[in-house]
């Protein structure tokens, strides 16, 4: 199938070259979703090639699949004709594959030397031979021009997450390397260490070296890569010359999508503002301000470490808030933990629900009415029949598919897992209803049902938070949108009739300033070639 | 060539009806036969103890008769599990919300001496030699339960704010007032030594009292005749029911076991893990508090070694009584059989001559086996639940 098959990647031209590394028809699918779906596409040595696409378009699936972490269902990895199958990560790196996740493993009790050297340390008889691995050390330092930026000594312990990253960069430059992956290299980089790591990159480059560079600062992938591929919803997009396209393309690229009939949103807000937000601060907040009325549906929509789980936490008093306010209708409330905030009438389903939002080996019926049973006594007795008819009562309303109330809620699928936690805050009758990643890792049916679900209970007067990285789910519920970056707001828009492009503009503020800034000063300065 | 593209959401679909079909009024609520009710009581992961109990039960009646005897029942084997069991009891909720309490020998052991201050002396030696006195509780035995309970809650108190406050691992601060309490009922004891002998009848009833020791009821298996029974073994049987109720019935039963199946969840649900896991271990000192005054009416005297080693029994019974090490399960019910279970192993041992230092052993590995068992049967469960999930 494969050998007949061929690549529909537009910039991929017939390469009889040695060591470009072929990746032919990959497809990889986890329950309810497809990761990847038919990936084509070439990566030649002596380019960087930069992976681009929204959250959870597959790139880091089609990352683990480079690294050997993963295994695709279909499809073929292949260098000069050799096919390539890994079943661990070990194998990837033997045959030249090194894939640098953001946060590498570095072991925090041993020096920058011996974490570089891990598992190859020289020896003199049964002793470490530090002589010689200061040596070699020093060496590839001063090679690469670190010898300032990682100091020898520095314990693993120590080091800043730009540094955990050039240890992982150097470990794999010593070794025997064809294919280099970075996977957001630079999201905590300071300018400087962006333009070390460039350099490095570079240098690598013209040594013949594959880079593949994933990361959603498009003015660094405009300075460094060659090419880039955009996916989208696990499909490859586009495969163009860096050169040929605007940031405005990629944009678009990486969004290009319909919006389905899932959405079906009846405005009915009100103008009475139930939350307030007034300048909140906390370690990752810098001043956030924001109101919610009754009935309506306000989006939250940025990129992954914009701050928005973080502020549905810091609200329902999960996360220590440093300064600012929070207003239930009006009047000032203090939340010092989470049975404050439910107490003020805020519901809170977090984004991951297996770890933060059930217990799964515990029933149905206890999770639905777990926020509020202390409610449901009588001398501290359990009331069990008014228990079982409040949980029968949400459990039937949110149509839970389960065999019966007793059953175990990790016997249920996703969907049906969520509608237990959204049954739990529904039985609580709150005002505000927090809801961080509704729908995911859920299917496509069960989805719908919960937008359906999400709009219903506005209408009814609840103020809804939505947090999401899925934008078209932001765009097709919300009433009005709030973008944020880097622990701000960075703009409001509304939400019937914005686009996309709008959001994700807002949602990179920032780098797309630093990236004006950036040609400026290489207009100036002329560093960057 | 392109098939798998076709074949993708074809799949998709398939997992989608993974769940049972529903939508209809949830089935099977209503409708139980009496039989299922009372599984349903004893609980489906007892069941298996129960079979169990009365296997080993069989096997010693067959190697030693007089196990059936009213005095073996009555005497040695209902009164020796009183001890273990109530502090089963208390490390029941502490091990089903995910936590540990080594801790128990040694409350029991400062319970003990100080119950005994209290009804001989009428006042209670405090560290450093000050002395508290309680001259109104002098030969009460109510007050004396009260003080040893009270001692009992207020060590575990200490355990609370430890686990909570100074974010210690459970197992290590426990650990570590297993040893301080133990060092601490030497210095509540006067000059160091046993506080005895308690004689005051009522108190010493306790130990030895019967109920119902008229009763016309025909010997069995031999050995003396009925003679009642024991005021301790009623006293266990009422802790027992007193602590089901709490865990099975109450809000607080709740919090337990959603702390103990996902603290970070049960947080979110607005639970207060500092103030539940402080009273959970309050709970678990009571009922240690609880046997160190039944210790004292056993031995009459308030001795600072009177708990020593009873933890090692409690925990093995709460883990062979069904509790999971990572929290979340477990039952009174299933501890309660564990404990019978245990005691059974001992006192068939002891009938059969087999010496202290094996039965130490028999102990020890039925700890191991118990949780190695429990953990053998929830990777059996998992491994069924991924099949059925893959086959669906």
């Amino acid at each position: 199938m494969t050998l007949t098959a061929t690549p529909e990647v537009p910039a991929a031209e017939p390469n009889g070259g040695s060591g470009v590394l072929e990746i032919r028809n990959v497809s990889k699918a986890f329950p309810n979703v497809q990761a990847l779906d038919d990936v084509s596409l070439d990566v030649r040595p002596g380019e960087v090639l930069a992976f681009l696409g929204e959250n959870g378009a597959g790139k880091s699936t089609l990352l683990k699949i480079l690294s050997g972490d993963y295994q695709p269902d279909q499809g073929t990895l292949s260098i000069d004709g050799e096919g390539l199958r890994f079943s661990n990560p070990r194998e990837a790196r033997a045959a030249g594959i090194r894939v640098i996740y953001q946060e590498p493993e570095i072991i925090p009790g041993v020096d920058v030397a011996e974490n570089i050297f891990a598992g190859e340390l020289p020896r003199r008889g049964p002793f470490l031979d530090r002589g010689e691995l200061n040596r070699r050390v020093d060496a590839e330092l001063a090679e690469y021009g670190f010898e300032q930026a990682l100091p020898r000594h520095r314990m693993g312990g120590e080091l800043s997450s730009a540094q955990r990253q050039l240890v992982e960069i150097m470990r794999a430059v010593k070794s025997k390397m064809r294919i280099l992956a970075l996977d957001e290299p630079t999201s905590s980089l300071t300018e400087e260490e962006v333009d070390q790591l460039f350099t490095l990159v570079r240098r690598l480059r013209a040594e013949g070296v594959a880079i593949i560079y994933v990361s959603h600062r498009l003015h660094e992938i405009m300075r460094i890569a060659d090419r880039v591929a955009i996916l989208r919803d696990g499909r490859l997009v586009i495969v163009e010359q860096a050169a040929k396209m605007t940031e405005d393309d990629v944009v678009r690229n990486m969004v290009g999508r319909e919006l389905g009939e899932v959405f079906d949103r009846h405005r009915a807000g009100t103008d009475r503002v139930v939350l307030e937000a007034q300048d909140i601060r906390s370690d990752v907040h810098h001043g956030v301000s924001f109101d919610i009325r009754a009935g309506e549906i306000v989006g939250f929509a940025g990129l992954i470490g914009a701050g928005r789980s973080e502020l549905a936490k810091v609200i329902f008093g999960e996360m220590p808030m440093t300064g600012g306010k929070v207003l239930i209708e009006g009047s000032q409330v203090r939340i010092g933990q989470p049975s404050d905030a439910i107490k003020e009438g805020i519901g809170f389903a977090p984004e991951d629900r297996k770890r933060e939002g059930l217990v799964l080996i515990r029933s149905v019926l206890e999770n639905a009415t777990l926020a509020i049973i202390g409610r449901l006594t009588r001398f501290r007795i359990v009331q069990r029949g008014r228990e079982r008819e409040i949980g029968r009562q949400y459990v039937e309303r949110l149509n839970v598919r389960t065999p019966s109330l007793d059953q175990m809620v990790g016997k249920l699928s996703g969907g049906n897992q969520q509608k237990v936690v959204l049954a739990r805050w529904l039985a609580a009758k709150p005002k505000v209803l927090i809801l961080d990643e509704p729908t995911r890792g859920i299917d496509v049916g069960a989805k719908a049902e919960i937008y359906r679900l999400i709009d219903a209970l506005a209408n009814e007067g609840l103020a809804i938070m939505l947090i999401s990285s899925e934008l078209p789910e932001v765009l097709g519920m919300s009433d009005r949108i709030i973008v944020m970056q880097g622990g701000r707001i960075t703009g409001e828009l509304p939400g019937p009739g914005t686009t996309e492009e709008q959001v994700l503009e807002l949602a990179m503020h920032e780098h797309l300033q630093a990236s004006r800034a950036a040609a400026e000063a290489a207009a100036r300065g002329g560093e960057d070639e | 060539m392109t098939e798998t593209q076709q074949g993708a959401p074809a799949n998709d679909d398939g997992t989608a009806a993974a769940v049972p079909s529903g939508g209809a009024p949830l089935p099977g609520d209503q409708d139980v036969s009496t039989l299922r009710r009372v599984i349903n009581t004893v609980g489906v992961d007892n069941l298996s103890l129960l079979f169990a109990l009365l296997a080993i039960v069989a096997v010693v009646v067959w190697l030693q008769p007089l196990f059936l005897s009213w005095q073996n029942l009555m005497n040695s084997l209902s009164q020796s599990i009183v001890i273990v069991g109530l502090l089963a009891i208390g490390q029941t909720v502490v091990i089903v919300a995910g936590m540990l309490d080594i801790s128990v020998g040694s409350i029991a052991s400062v319970a003990s001496v100080t119950a005994a201050s209290a009804i001989v002396l009428g006042g209670i030696t405090l560290p450093g030699g000050f002395e508290l006195p309680l001259p109104f509780v002098q030969g009460s035995m109510q007050a004396g339960i009260l003080v040893g309970i009270l001692t009992g809650m207020g060590l575990g108190l200490i355990n609370g704010l430890v686990v909570t406050k100074l974010n210690v691992n459970p197992i290590i601060a426990t650990l570590g007032t297993l040893a301080a309490f133990a060092g601490l009922a030497f210095l509540v004891a006067p000059d160091g030594k046993p506080v005895g002998v308690v004689t005051q009848p009522a108190f010493t009833w306790l130990a030895t009292g019967r109920l119902f020791p008229e009763l016309a009821i025909p010997e069995l298996a031999g050995g003396r005749p009925w003679t009642g029974i024991p005021i301790l073994f009623l006293i266990f049987v009422l802790v027992a029911v007193i602590y089901h109720i709490i865990m099975k019935y109450t809000d607080f039963g709740r919090t337990v076991y959603a702390i103990g199946g996902n603290a970070v969840a049960a947080r979110l649900a607005g639970i207060n893990l500092t103030r539940n896991k402080i009273a959970m271990y309050m709970l678990c000192g009571a009922t240690a508090g609880l046997a160190g005054v039944l210790l004292t009416a056993r031995t009459t005297s308030g001795n600072p070694i009177n708990g020593v080693g009873f933890e090692l029994q409690a925990i093995t019974a709460v883990f062979l009584g069904g509790a999971a090490t990572t929290g979340g399960k477990g039952t009174i019910v299933g501890t309660v059989l564990a404990v019978l279970l245990v005691g059974v192993l001992n006192n068939g041992m002891n009938l059969l001559g087999v010496g202290t230092f094996y039965q130490r052993v028999a102990l020890g590995v039925l700890l191991i086996a118990a949780v190695a068992l429990a953990q053998w049967r929830q990777a059996r469960a998992e491994r069924a639940r991924t099949r059925a999930a893959a086959a669906g």
